[in-house]
């Protein structure tokens, strides 16, 4: 049963993507329900071809779902048609990334990086550095941020990039597959992050994983296969 | 706290960016249409200078005759050859006589004969004064016997025509033999004259000299005035100088020449001039004038020379070096520099000097400075740079050559 | 905002720096042709200047004295000055032949047979003097390589250098040797002795002219082959008040000959006398253009295929196009312009060196500074169409 949260949050109603036309169409998504609360760190969980990562891209609005319903925060963005016209802003104000590889941008130093995103939507680049400063100062990686991406350890990048993500204090956040190449203690500690995160700016995190390591510590699991999701309590263990 | 990398990197970035636009700049300013236009200069100075004159000639002989015949006629011998030396009256060359010797003969005979008709002339004059006698001494007898009237008047009458006659007749022998005289003298200058004629036939040398060219030989046919030989006096060459008209000024007799030959370049030799010729060449705008060689010259005739003439010194003026002259619009000028920008003075100019030195007559003070070398045509109010020279190794005028 | 191409610019110098000395190369070598062909055009312009003549009179129908050859005989000059508006004219002689100096050594040189003080002579010099002597002395540009004192041949006799000028030359570009006009004459008509010695030998086979009974009359005939009385051109300067063609038209109809104003011998020289390099020039120009448009588009697209990770990366994260084709153009303006400098810089340098004048004019440069950001904009788009063609899905996934 869906529940509408009362603010912020992530709240998707039956939707559905189809590729293709005809003979030839293929369902990613048949019917998909999922909501998220704010400060919520939910995991999406499936085996490949399962129409996880089509799944994330619709709500990324990278590509548009055939039917259903998705609200980001207080605010519909799609309704069997999108129902905002700058997508790219929705992307760079309300949505943030966080990527298997750390991608950042190899000539901007790491607080550039950070200040890139709220740099493109407006804010003077002072307070836009001030801004990264602080993520990086609460990622811990405050001390390399004059560095170039290049000389930062893969851990650091990751970091980065998820101080990145939050930049523009998105409502929302996509991690596709954030522990992939890490180890578990690296691992362990990413989502220790996340949650740190999400509770103080009560972010809606959703997480694409099938690493086994991450998923005992979700309290909240969704499970995709077929192109439709299915909720499951997780373990939620605690990480410290 | 170790230094940004980034900011060393960008620093070094700028650095280069300057580097290049003064690089830029640089070019742009100093070797464009934009850079200033290099100059030497000079200051105008007093001096006197040393004019001369300067032309160039050839060598030509002073005396020089043609040995040839006064008739046309054959040429028998000719006894000298090219470059011999010869005396005044030596035999050079024989026309061929012809008939002239039988014609002397044939006078030599009329002379004879006419000798021969004095003679008889002369007999008959003594035949002549012996009747006379003889009619005259019987006229008077006859008269005394007239007067006595022992014979008859008709008597007398004829003896006294005898006399008569006789008279006549001595009267007409003298006068045959003053003739047959007359006739005498006649022939004589006759043969004279032939005789003469036949001496024509010997060409002799007029004077002592040189034989410079043989144009006939034994046997070729040449006509009256066409040369058997030509003959120099080796001792009268001189130079038969052309000087431009415009750059005459001063030329007169008595000048001293220096005279370079064409065959001896680096052996000067003295002379003087001459003679100036009244009459100039005007279709090549030259005068002429003849130069004597002060010392007997190993020169050929038709070689060239080149002659330099020295004038007097001039008094002391103001000097320019001819570069700096200009001519705009046929007025003579000179590049002024007033508060370093160019400014066009014009001058009239006066003598000048075979190494460039001109006197100034007005139009600049004594000090100016004037441009004399630029590196582009100079425009009132160009800008420029002064410099010490334009090309290495000169250092102005005063290093130019003479 | 930040400079986006800036930052990538400054990160990737080296690359940067590396290509833009290429381009510069090709650049210099583009303005270089230009100035080759200024170069030409101010050849002509400069012998047309150096001159110091406002009017040309040449032979009848001819288009000389540069271009085609024209004879005059030398007393045509006297009829010349007496006609209205005419301040100064002179003769003049224009001769290119090998000159030798001293040491072997032979140059390529326009002999130029002048009246000292007249139209035609040096106007400036910069070493020694003008021509003081009516013989046997020259005053020759820098670019012959005489130096002063020394001693050149021109056909049979030997000059003295005694004056240096410098960008006088013909309009081929050879450089200038200036000698009195009697000089000139005589190494321009004159022939060799052979030829000299086989003439006077018919002249004197020939009955007509070697009459016994007339003495002098062969000499006289040979003297007058040998005499030189041509010459190639009379240079007019106007008196002040009179206009070119005012004075021209009469010399024109009543004296028979051909008279150029300036304007009319520009056009002969460079219309028609550089008319095929002009063209060549600008066939290599355009070639020039064409290669430097794909060699700058090559480099930009290269660079931006090597970003498109992080473009893909940008575009998902939400920039704009407008942003990413922004940095793209600016990259490859940069590079033009470091190319540009590069290129100015490297042509201004080389310039002396070449055997021929460059003149590098600053429109030049100008017009090569728009050409250049122009080109590297339009090679610009192919590399920003491939950039916003990126799918910003390819980062996930």
């Amino acid at each position: 049963m869906t529940q509408a949260p009362s603010s912020g949050g992530i709240l998707i109603e039956g939707l559905r993507k189809v590729y293709g036309q005809g003979d030839t169409a293929v369902e990613a998504l048949k019917n998909v329900n999922m909501t998220v609360g704010p400060g919520e760190v939910v995991g999406l969980v499936g085996p490949s071809g399962s129409g996880k990562s089509t799944l994330l891209k619709c709500l990324g609005a990278i590509i548009e779902p055939t039917s259903g319903r998705m609200t980001l925060g207080n605010e519909l963005i799609y309704d069997n048609g999108w129902t905002t016209s700058d997508l790219r802003a929705l992307r760079r104000d309300r949505i943030g990334f966080v990527f298997q590889a750390p991608y950042l941008i190899p000539f901007l130093d790491v607080t550039d990086n950070v200040a890139l995103l709220p740099m493109l939507a407006g804010v003077p680049n002072a307070e836009a550095r001030r801004r990264a400063l602080e993520l990086l100062t609460a990622l811990d990686v405050a001390h390399r941020a004059k560095a170039e991406p290049s000389q930062l350890s893969g851990g650091e990048q990751q970091r980065v990039s998820i101080a990145r993500a939050l930049a523009n204090r998105p409502p929302v956040i996509l991690a596709d597959e954030p522990t992939a190449p890490l180890d578990s203690e690296r691992a362990l500690a990413v989502m220790r992050i996340l949650n740190q995160m999400a509770q103080q700016a009560q972010t809606a995190i959703i997480v694409v994983t099938h690493d086994e390591k991450i998923i005992p510590t979700f309290k909240r699991i969704y499970h995709i296969r077929d192109g439709q999701t299915v909720e499951e309590a997780g373990e939620g263990r605690a990480l410290l | 706290m170790k230094r940004n990398p980034l900011l060393i990197r960008r620093l070094a970035l700028g650095v280069l960016a300057l580097a290049l636009l003064g690089a830029l700049a640089f070019v742009a300013l100093r070797t464009g249409p934009l850079a200033p236009t290099r100059v030497t200069v000079a200051a105008v100075q007093q001096g006197r200078l040393s004019p001369a004159i300067f032309g160039i000639g050839t060598v030509e002989a002073r005396r020089s005759w043609m040995i040839g015949p006064t008739v046309a006629g054959r040429v028998l011998s000719v006894k000298v050859d090219v470059g011999d030396t010869v005396q005044a009256g030596q035999l050079l060359a024989e026309m061929d006589p012809v008939d002239l010797d039988q014609r002397l003969a044939a006078l030599d005979a009329a002379l004879a004969r006419t000798a021969s008709t004095q003679a008889a002339a002369q007999a008959q004059v003594a035949d002549a004064t012996a009747r006379r006698a003889l009619a005259a001494v019987n006229a008077k007898r006859n008269q005394d016997l007239a007067a006595q009237n022992f014979i008859s008047a008709g008597a007398l009458e004829a003896r006294l025509q005898e006399k008569a006659s006789a008279d006549a007749a001595l009267q007409a022998a003298q006068a045959n033999l003053s003739g047959a005289g007359q006739d005498v003298m006649r022939q004589r200058a006759e043969r004279a004259a032939l005789a003469q004629q036949r001496g024509n036939v010997r060409l002799l040398a007029p004077a002592d000299g040189v034989v410079t060219s043989r144009d006939a030989e034994a046997g070729s046919t040449v006509v009256a005035g066409q040369p058997v030989l030509r003959l120099v006096d080796p001792a009268s060459l001189w130079v038969r100088l052309r000087v431009d008209q415009g750059r005459s000024a001063g030329l007169a007799t008595g000048l001293k020449a220096s005279i370079v030959l064409r065959s001896q370049p680096r052996t000067p030799l003295a002379g003087q001039v001459a003679r100036v010729e009244l009459l100039a060449d005007s279709v090549t705008e030259e005068r002429i004038a003849q130069v004597t060689f002060d010392a007997a010259a190993p020169a050929s005739v038709g070689e060239l020379a080149e002659v330099t003439l020295q004038l007097p010194e001039t008094p002391t003026a103001l000097l320019l070096h001819n570069a700096s002259i200009q001519r705009q619009q046929g007025q003579a000028g000179v590049w002024r520099l007033d508060g370093g920008k160019p400014v066009f003075a014009p001058v009239q100019l006066g003598a000048y000097s075979l190494d460039g030195q001109v006197q100034v007559l007005n139009g600049v003070k004594a000090g100016d400075e004037v441009v004399v070398y630029s590196q582009k045509a100079l425009r009132a109010g160009s800008r420029v740079q002064v410099v010490d020279a334009l090309v290495k190794g000169q250092s102005g005028p005063a290093g130019a050559t003479p | 905002m930040i400079s986006l191409a800036g930052r990538d610019i400054a990160h990737s110098w080296g690359k940067f720096v590396l290509t833009g000395l290429g381009l510069g190369l090709l650049i210099g070598v583009t303005l270089t042709m230009a100035g080759v062909y200024r170069g030409m055009v101010d050849d002509a312009q400069a012998l047309l200047t150096n001159s110091r003549a406002d009017l040309w009179v040449v032979q009848k129908d001819t288009q000389g004295p540069y271009a085609e050859s024209s004879s005059l005989k030398d007393d045509v000059v006297r009829s010349v000055r007496g006609m209205p508006g005419v301040a100064q004219a002179a003769n003049v002689t224009y001769f290119t032949m090998q000159v030798s100096n001293d040491d072997g050594g032979e140059t390529r040189a326009m002999v130029v047979g002048i009246e000292p003080d007249g139209p035609g002579a040096p106007g400036y010099l910069v070493a020694g003097r003008q021509l003081t002597r009516s013989h046997y002395e020259a005053v020759a540009d820098i670019k012959a390589g005489f130096a002063l004192g020394q001693r050149i041949r021109i056909r049979r006799h030997d000059y003295r250098v005694v004056g240096l000028t410098q960008r006088m030359v013909s309009s081929g570009g050879d450089p200038m040797v200036f000698i009195a006009l009697k000089d000139a004459q005589e190494a321009q008509f004159l022939k060799d002795n052979d030829a000299i010695v086989n003439d006077r030998t018919r002249t004197a086979n020939n009955p007509a002219f070697n009459r016994p009974g007339v003495p002098g009359l062969l000499d006289a005939v040979q003297a007058l082959q040998t005499s030189s009385r041509n010459v190639n051109a009379v240079l007019v300067q106007l008196a002040p008040g009179f206009e070119a063609e005012q004075v021209a038209e009469p010399i024109r109809r009543w004296k028979h000959l051909a008279v150029f104003t300036r304007a009319g011998m520009e056009e002969i020289l460079v219309a028609k006398l550089i008319a095929t390099s002009a063209k060549q020039i600008g066939m290599f120009l355009a070639i020039l253009a064409v290669v430097s448009a794909a060699i700058v588009a090559f480099i930009i697209y290269t660079m931006t295929l090597g970003k498109i990770r992080e473009i893909a990366v940008l575009k998902l994260i939400g920039t704009r196009n407008r942003t990413i084709a922004g940095m793209i153009l600016q990259q490859a303006l940069g590079l033009g312009l470091i190319g540009f400098v590069v290129g100015k810089v490297a042509a201004t340098v080389w310039a002396p060196v070449f055997p021929k004048y460059v003149l590098l004019l600053t429109q030049d440069a100008l017009t090569g500074l728009g050409a250049t950001l122009l080109i590297c904009a339009l090679a610009s788009t192919l590399a920003i169409r491939a950039a916003l063609n990126v799918d910003p899905a390819t980062a996930i996934g």
